[in-house]
């Protein structure tokens, strides 16, 4: 490599959502540490392309810079991952920069990822209390349970595990492993549990858990390394239950 | 003012994948119907079709005996049709649908889980195709086994024998079926919440692989009991001699 040493980047830019994607090189000065958004950074210090054409800042999203936001989710080098924990040495080059490609873009690397927040929402992902008076201290949870709600809370609503997977897409809708995974935590909470057949019958519907064909790819590409396959497996046991069971019941 | 500006070519804005559609329609159950319906009954039928075809390892006369015994089974008919032939087509018909609406990306992701999802649905059109082949060919069309089982062994002898196109197929027909079989059961339990944990899916793994295995010896066992043969004698349908 020639000294002082460089970074090369193909970028898929595109201007606006119903627009056409193309294409950008930038050429950027290696520094020690460098991840994928310092990078981004640089370029929008200095937008000009590697061929020397002045060009506009790119759009992405980005916050934490330390991997428990989420935002910063994109295809770097054709897979799912976080900008900020995506550390340039690590990775081959030119490095590869697309925005999510089952969600609309909207400009450059930026994409819409308010369907899990949609999903979340179908699935009544929270704990229901009332909040208009003091309710005490709530249920106490043991041990055991709580270590195996920890990782699940983690969750940082990325979407890598739903763009990495094979089965959400358009045609299938598929509500997609973290939505899964948090049906799992609320039903987990004692309190929360007071919703749990609402949620689990949510996933019943067109889109749901039955979508899941067990690629396991959530589970790999998740930045949090949240067991998503063992929440698709325990949910899809509670679905399983309760849809045999109201055979009988209703 | 030149009226030249034409209006600005339409927008297709992606609309993304849609969200959850809590409480409509009835995927939950055709895909659940699906899945259980490779267990049993077609899975069943499976390793009951496999095990009876070793019978042709001991002869025409064994192989035909076994014929005749599953043609005298009672209701066979309804027995067929509402146990092997309907749940194998809608197994079958709908698995290319949810082959069809799948994005395979195990060139990006190629992880273990993600190929074994890409083989499971090419085994399973595969096995499809095989199977419709070999039901056209074995019990719809030539010589009706259900009134003459006698003739079972020289049927399925007289197909195989100088084809050697058909005998691969036989072989591709019978691992894929075995492979998906095994796989199938795999997923069947991840899915319905039987193994939940990381290790049991793992033991369970292994599990599967020995059924696969299994199945795909005992299947390529029982074609080299038909192959074993020397050509048939003319004119007749059941007096094979064995090399």
């Amino acid at each position: 490599m020639a000294n002082p040493k460089t970074v090369l980047f193909k970028i898929k830019r595109q201007a606006a959502p119903g627009a056409q994607p193309h294409w950008e090189e930038f050429e950027l000065a290696w520094k020690p540490g460098m991840n994928v958004t310092s990078s981004l950074m640089e370029i929008a210090a200095n937008p000009v392309t590697r061929a020397g054409k002045a060009t506009t800042p790119i759009t992405y999203d980005s916050n934490c810079l330390e991997e428990v936001c989420g935002s910063c989710a994109m295809l770097i080098n054709g897979r799912a991952r976080m900008a900020c924990s995506a550390l340039v040495d690590q990775l081959d080059q030119p490095i590869r920069l697309e925005p999510f490609s089952k969600f609309p873009v909207i400009r450059d690397l930026a994409v819409d990822r308010s369907v899990l927040f949609e999903n979340l929402k179908q699935v009544k992902a929270w704990v229901p209390i009332d909040g208009t008076y003091d309710l005490g201290s709530g249920p106490r949870m043991t041990m055991e349970d709580q270590e195996a709600a920890y990782p699940l809370s983690r969750c940082i609503s990325c979407c890598c595990c739903m763009e990495a997977c094979p089965q959400f897409n358009e045609s299938t809708g598929f509500v997609g492993a973290a939505t899964i995974s948090q049906v799992r935590l609320f039903n987990t909470h004692p309190t929360g549990a007071a919703l749990k057949r609402e949620r689990l019958a949510a996933l019943m519907g067109d889109g749901g858990i039955q979508e899941c064909g067990y690629a396991q790819n959530c589970v790999e590409v998740c930045p949090k390394d949240i067991p998503l396959t063992r929440s698709i497996a325990e949910v899809g046991g509670e679905v399983m239950k309760q849809a045999i069971g109201d055979l009988f019941r209703k | 003012m030149a009226a030249t500006a034409s209006p600005p070519a339409p927008i297709s804005v992606k609309s993304g994948v849609a969200p959850l559609r809590a409480g409509q329609g009835y995927s939950f159950l055709l895909r659940r119907l699906h899945s259980l319906s490779g267990i049993v009954p077609i899975g069943a039928f499976l390793v009951e079709h496999y095990v009876s075809n070793t019978e042709a390892m001991k002869g025409p006369a064994a192989y035909n005996a076994t014929v005749k015994f599953l043609n005298s089974l009672p209701f066979v008919l309804s027995l067929e049709w509402g146990l092997i032939f309907l749940p194998i087509l809608y197994h079958g018909l709908y698995g290319v649908w949810i082959w069809y609406r799948g994005e395979g990306n195990a060139g990006d992701y190629p992880w273990m889980g993600n190929w074994m999802y890409t083989l499971q649905r090419w085994t399973g059109g595969i096995a499809f195709a095989y199977i419709i082949y070999h039901t056209w060919t074995m019990r719809f069309t030539g010589v009706h086994l259900a009134t003459e089982p006698d003739a079972g062994f020289d049927k399925v002898y007289r197909a195989l024998y100088g084809h050697p196109w058909v005998v691969l197929f036989y072989f591709v027909g019978v691992l894929a079926a075995s492979w998906h079989f095994a796989y199938g059961i795999w997923l069947f339990c991840a899915k319905w919440g039987i193994t939940t944990g990381e290790l049991a899916r793992r033991r369970l793994g292994y599990v599967c692989l020995v059924i696969g295995l299994g199945m795909a010896g005992i299947g390529v066992y029982s074609l080299t009991g038909f192959l074993s043969y020397l050509a048939p004698t003319p004119g007749s349908t059941v007096t094979l001699l064995r090399h």
